[in-house]
């Protein structure tokens, strides 16, 4: 009851903040895409967190989300509500079939494998250019200013449909996270072999993780093409832009935690954006190179993440101010 | 006739992607991490040789050796400033600490060396032998040699030399192999210099056929693990079977389908091995 108190209490405050800035502004952009990193990365979560199984494929269901809403308000004006239903449904059968051969794959090979699945979207959202308008990318018609179309000239809005989406993802990983299965999945990241010896049917478990895990991360897809109003298979389906991005705040901040994808992703959206507008005219990648070293950093110095570290930085503040 | 051509393309190319497969394979094998970076090694390689050929007018395939020996000595510096801390972490950290390197490299190259496609021109760049209706591409031909010339030394190397046959010891059994005098930590620095400048050879090989951009190791990150994990991970010999598989493979492909869908085959034969036999084809069951 308390923590969820203290839970409804941080919402609540987070959603008055748009009232104190520039409702066109720049801030609230940069926070409308915070959250919605914060909740793909705790949809990613669910599976890499709880069962530690990496995947580095997220950006598989996050495109085949934004590509199917996009695709529907376009050739049947269908509302992206109902869009993003069949967004998760979709994520949801993809997550299966991709699941089904992979569940038994440990470690780099489950990694490899996620990885190949998103490339495999990304030369088919190239190549398949009759439906899906190939590199050129799609463009969402724009009606704005309709609740119904999920679409508003400002991006005040946004921020509270984003707000709405991180709340929901975190109530379900944290339901699953105290549920039985959120038992047994931590029981797989500990030791497959022995899990499965005490009668866990670990492939039906990490199944269920998967697809959850992919149809949320296909609806937060649609968010995503909502918002930004364009975009590509290169982005849609981009290991650098959406799946490394995205295990990447789950880990910075802290893998499995409930806490870590969302301050992992205060620090690294945030941190991204100021660098490339301080740094973009001067020299290309440069804010890439820092955003590398930052994860080399983390991994060397603390690869349970920020929560750990700052954790960590406090008990040796604490004992060097005790005599 | 056709197929015979493309047969005959894929085992040239086929050489050169066992070539650049063996470092990755090697890595693993003797210190067990997966190394998601190493295609940029191969960039670095071919970036070496282009300004070889710009500004000192060395053939990249007389570079090749330079790539090698630059990118063996900035491996063994990783090695020494993080491989090295990881070996034992959990493969959570092992992968991202190579995915963040990947970032680095990449964007390194792309601040240094600009975003523009380059290449080289060299004599024999247009010129092929013919035998009969069949065509033998001269890049594509020396490629392969050098890649089985770098490829057979290295076969004899790991087989002969005392450095080759501990470094192997080490992969077996690292205690065992340090009880008998083996300084294992020195042996993974070597390895890692050694895959990692291998790959680097491939990439100046490969320069008369191919551009070099800074995102030029994306498009063979998948090649390359297609390649090692057909082969069996950590098997040199598997490499050399999974290179000339994959091009074949892909140049079979291109007679059925459109260049894009090239790499999807590919992929789809990656996902599918790895489904069916993650060990690799040769590989044992462990």
């Amino acid at each position: 009851m308390k923590r969820f108190l203290i839970g409804a209490t941080i919402v609540a405050a987070a959603a008055c903040v748009p009232f104190f800035l520039e409702p066109r502004g720049y801030v609230i952009r940069v926070l409308c895409i915070t959250l919605l990193f914060a909740a793909l990365a705790q949809a990613w979560n669910i599976v890499g967190g709880l069962a530690r199984q990496i995947s580095l494929g997220h950006a598989a269901f996050f495109g085949t989300g934004a590509y199917t809403s996009t695709l529907l308000l376009i050739n049947f004006g269908i509302s992206p509500w109902l869009g993003m239903i069949a967004a998760a449904i979709i994520g949801a059968i993809m997550a299966l079939l991709i699941a089904l051969p992979t569940m038994r794959l440990r470690g780099h090979y489950f990694a490899l494998a996620t990885l190949a699945f998103a490339e495999v979207m990304r030369v088919i959202g190239n190549s398949w250019s009759s439906v899906t308008g190939g590199p050129v990318g799609l463009s969402v018609p724009f009606r704005p200013d309709s609740l119904l179309m999920l679409q508003f000239k400002t991006p005040r809005p946004y921020f509270w449909i984003m707000l709405g989406a991180l709340v929901v993802v975190t109530l379900t990983f944290m339901v699953i996270r105290s549920s039985k299965i959120g038992y047994r999945l931590r029981a797989i990241r500990e030791n497959v072999d022995a899990a499965e010896t005490i009668g866990i049917d670990t492939a039906g478990t990490k199944i269920i993780a998967a697809v959850v895990s992919g149809a949320l991360t296909a609806s937060l897809g649609t968010l995503y093409a909502q918002f930004q109003f364009f975009f590509d298979p290169d982005t849609a389906f981009g290991l650098a832009s959406i799946s490394v991005r995205i295990a990447l705040i789950a880990i910075i901040g802290g893998v499995g935690t409930v806490a870590g994808p969302i301050i992992g992703a205060f620090f690294i959206i945030p941190f991204e954006e100021l660098t490339n507008s301080l740094l973009s005219n001067k020299a290309a990648g440069v804010s890439q190179i820092v955003y590398g070293l930052l994860l080399i950093a983390v991994i060397l110095l603390e690869p349970r993440g920020l929560i750990a570290l700052g954790k960590t930085v406090m008990t040796k503040l604490s004992r060097r101010k005790a005599p | 006739m056709a197929f015979i051509q493309a047969l005959i393309d894929g085992i040239m190319i086929g050489g050169v992607y066992a070539m650049i497969s063996i470092g990755l394979t090697l890595v693993f094998g003797i210190m067990g991490i997966v190394n998601f970076a190493h295609a940029e090694f191969l960039m670095l390689g071919m970036f070496i040789a282009y300004y070889a050929w710009a500004w000192l007018g060395l053939d990249p395939l007389l570079a090749a050796p330079l790539s090698f020996v630059i990118v063996f000595g900035l491996g063994c510096v990783l090695q020494r400033l993080l491989f090295r801390r990881i070996l034992r972490a959990p493969e959570i950290s092992q992968i991202f600490l190579t995915v963040g390197l990947l970032i680095v490299l990449e964007n390194m190259a792309l601040w240094m060396f600009g975003s523009n496609y380059r290449s080289v021109t060299t004599p024999y760049q247009t010129s092929s032998l013919s035998l009969g209706p069949i065509f033998i591409n001269v890049p594509y031909l020396f490629a392969f040699l050098m890649s089985a010339v770098c490829g057979t030394a290295l076969w004899l190397f790991l087989r002969l030399s005392w450095f080759g046959r501990a470094m192997r010891a080490t992969a077996q059994d690292p205690m065992a192999s340090t009880l008998m005098g083996i300084n294992a930590d020195r042996m993974h620095m070597l390895a890692f210099g050694l895959g990692v400048g291998l790959t680097a050879f491939g990439g100046a090989v490969i320069l008369p056929y191919l551009t070099a951009s800074p995102t030029v190791g994306g498009q063979f990150v998948i090649l390359m693990f297609t390649v090692v994990v057909l082969g069996g991970l950590g098997s040199v010999a598997g490499a050399v079977v999974g290179g000339l598989a994959v091009g074949v493979i892909q140049s079979l492909s291109a007679l059925a389908f459109p260049i894009q869908l090239q790499n999807l085959v590919l992929f789809v034969v990656f996902i599918a091995v790895l489904v069916v036999r993650p060990q690799g084809l040769l590989g044992d069951v462990r």
